[in-house]
């Protein structure tokens, strides 16, 4: 196969796997346990990552501008440039870099050990669909997390930024949070949180995808491993060009 | 004529190739109800693709595969589960489940139904009786060893009481106590519990203990294995040989050590 007909056939195989993985939930078993287990893997598990990504991004972020406004001598819209950045961009992609390495890495392995070792095989046997035990709950829980995640992230990065600009730049506080919390519209809270949940369908159905199509031992763990985050990765920064594209078309700006 | 007697699986000129690597190129044989069917043949001969085929795993590119007298050949994914209820699997690892206990593992099927628990820990404790491994039921399968771990895998297959037992090479990689011990298990549910099985297998210890042992209940009700001797001559296991893709023998363990043919001879030549 050519890598364009290539792509196409995995455009389409990722297709089905969520259209699979959406109507298969509708009937029982409906696998609660599975779900809540990954919603607290994904969630809470990767909690500490996100607050550490969020608070330095903040950091940074306020740090640069503030170097450049200070040029200008308008220090005081460093809480606007953070917490638009942040909410609009830096947030919901570095969250969602950070949980397609965290999270799809291990989704992909997993689920590529299974299909080696025929767990995934014997699964099948034993009268269950992996599509719904497996899939549907990582799934659901990536997309409900990394919005949540992103909200986090956002946060602790407005936080991260406050404690830079006021430490270091003496801006002062009431400024700060005053400037942060007039640059913010519902606009870009509903764009910021749509993004993420974009995001966590991306790596979940990536990191499933690949983990799935395993094939040759252990090398073929490494392999899908590194192609689930890699894929990941690359694809949510495309689809964060044409979603920030679609959002500001929308917000009329 | 009241009943039509079905065959427990029936191969059609199955054929299966993955993209232009021919496995299986035209393969019939059938099973009997009660009957134990050892497929043998070296390696990459297809010979756990045809497990694979039976359970519809894989489709097939050609042919067709009855289960029980039913055509499963190209069903969907849905309608194959009724099918796999028949049907006990027992994995060439084992391929026990990793984050779950040796009592989920057993129970797994059990679970997925919604039985109550109860009734689910009365049917494992059974089953872990029956491969003789009741004290590990509260292990996780990194704790148990090689052997055990198939006899696990072989309890999980037992749940439901399926009346077709499919193996893939369950002896491979074992002393020779412990080959022998699934071997038993293997003969029990044979002769005792008239399950019709296909078990893949290229070790020849298997084929001899297999075509020549069976299992018996003794007078104080004990489970006995006695050899095949002159007055009693096992008619429930037959052989398939597999070599490139085709079946090249099919028959009774005499007409098997009575082939003429070169590949058999030097399959079953002692090294």
């Amino acid at each position: 196969m050519n890598p364009l007909a290539q792509a196409v056939y995995e455009l389409q195989e990722a297709t089905l796997l969520i259209g699979r993985a959406f109507s298969r939930a509708m009937s029982k078993p409906y696998y609660f346990r599975e779900i809540i287990v990954q919603m607290d893997t994904v969630g809470f598990g990767s909690l500490m990552i996100i607050i550490l990504t969020g608070v330095f991004t903040g950091g940074v972020l306020a740090l640069q501008t503030g170097a450049t406004l200070k040029t200008f001598g308008a220090t005081g819209v460093t809480g606007t440039l953070v917490m638009t950045s942040m909410v609009r961009e830096m947030g919901p992609v570095l969250a969602s870099l950070m949980l397609a390495g965290r999270v799809g890495s291990a989704i992909a392995a997993e689920l590529g050990s299974m299909v080696v070792s025929e767990q995934v095989d014997a699964m099948r046997a034993l009268g269950s669909d992996p599509v719904k035990k497996l899939v549907w709950p990582r799934l659901l829980a990536l997309i409900v997390m990394t919005p949540a995640l992103t909200l986090v992230a956002d946060m602790v990065g407005a936080v991260g930024g406050w404690v830079v600009a006021s430490a270091l730049m003496n801006v002062a506080s009431s400024v700060y949070i005053s400037s942060a919390k007039e640059a913010l519209t519902y606009n870009d809270i509903i764009g910021g949180m749509m993004k993420p949940a974009v995001f966590g369908l991306i790596i979940a159905i990536v990191s499933c995808r690949a983990g799935l199509r395993t094939y040759g031992g252990t090398v073929g763990v490494g392999r899908s491993t590194t192609q689930a985050v890699v894929l990941s990765d690359i694809l949510i920064l495309v689809a964060d060009f044409f979603l920030s594209r679609l959002i500001l078309a929308f917000s009329g700006s | 004529m009241s009943e039509v007697i079905h065959s427990a699986i029936e191969f059609k000129d199955v054929k299966m190739a993955y993209d232009d690597r021919v496995i299986l190129d035209g393969v019939s044989f059938e099973v009997n109800p009660g009957e134990t069917k050892i497929v043998m043949g070296g390696s990459g001969t297809g010979k756990s693709t045809i497990l694979k085929l039976v359970l519809g795993l894989i489709k097939p590119n050609a042919g067709q595969i009855l289960v029980d007298g039913e055509d499963a050949t190209y069903r969907s994914e849905q309608e194959m589960v009724e099918v796999r209820k028949k049907i006990g699997m027992v994995f060439q690892e084992g391929a026990l489940f990793d984050s779950l206990s040796v009592y989920e593992n057993v129970g797994y099927r059990l679970f997925e139904q919604g039985v109550p628990e109860a009734e689910i820990e009365e049917t494992v404790r059974r089953m872990l009786r029956f491969v003789n491994l009741e004290q590990a039921m509260f292990m996780m399968p990194s704790e148990l060893s090689g052997g055990m771990r198939r006899r696990v895998g072989i309890a999980r297959a037992l749940v439901g009481s399926p009346r077709l037992m499919l193996f893939d090479e369950p002896t491979a990689g074992l002393d020779p106590i412990t080959a022998r011990t699934i071997l038993e298990l293997a003969i029990k549910l044979r002769d005792l519990e008239g399950v019709s099985s296909i078990f893949v297998t290229h070790r020849l210890d298997d084929i001899k203990m297999l075509s020549s042992n069976y299992a018996t209940i003794n007078d104080s009700g004990e489970v006995e294995f006695q050899k095949e001797n002159g007055e009693v001559c096992l008619v429930n296991t037959r052989f398939i040989m597999l070599k490139e893709g085709k079946v090249i023998f099919s028959g009774t363990d005499e007409q098997l050590y009575g082939s003429k043919d070169p590949y058999i001879q030097d399959f079953l030549r002692e090294s």
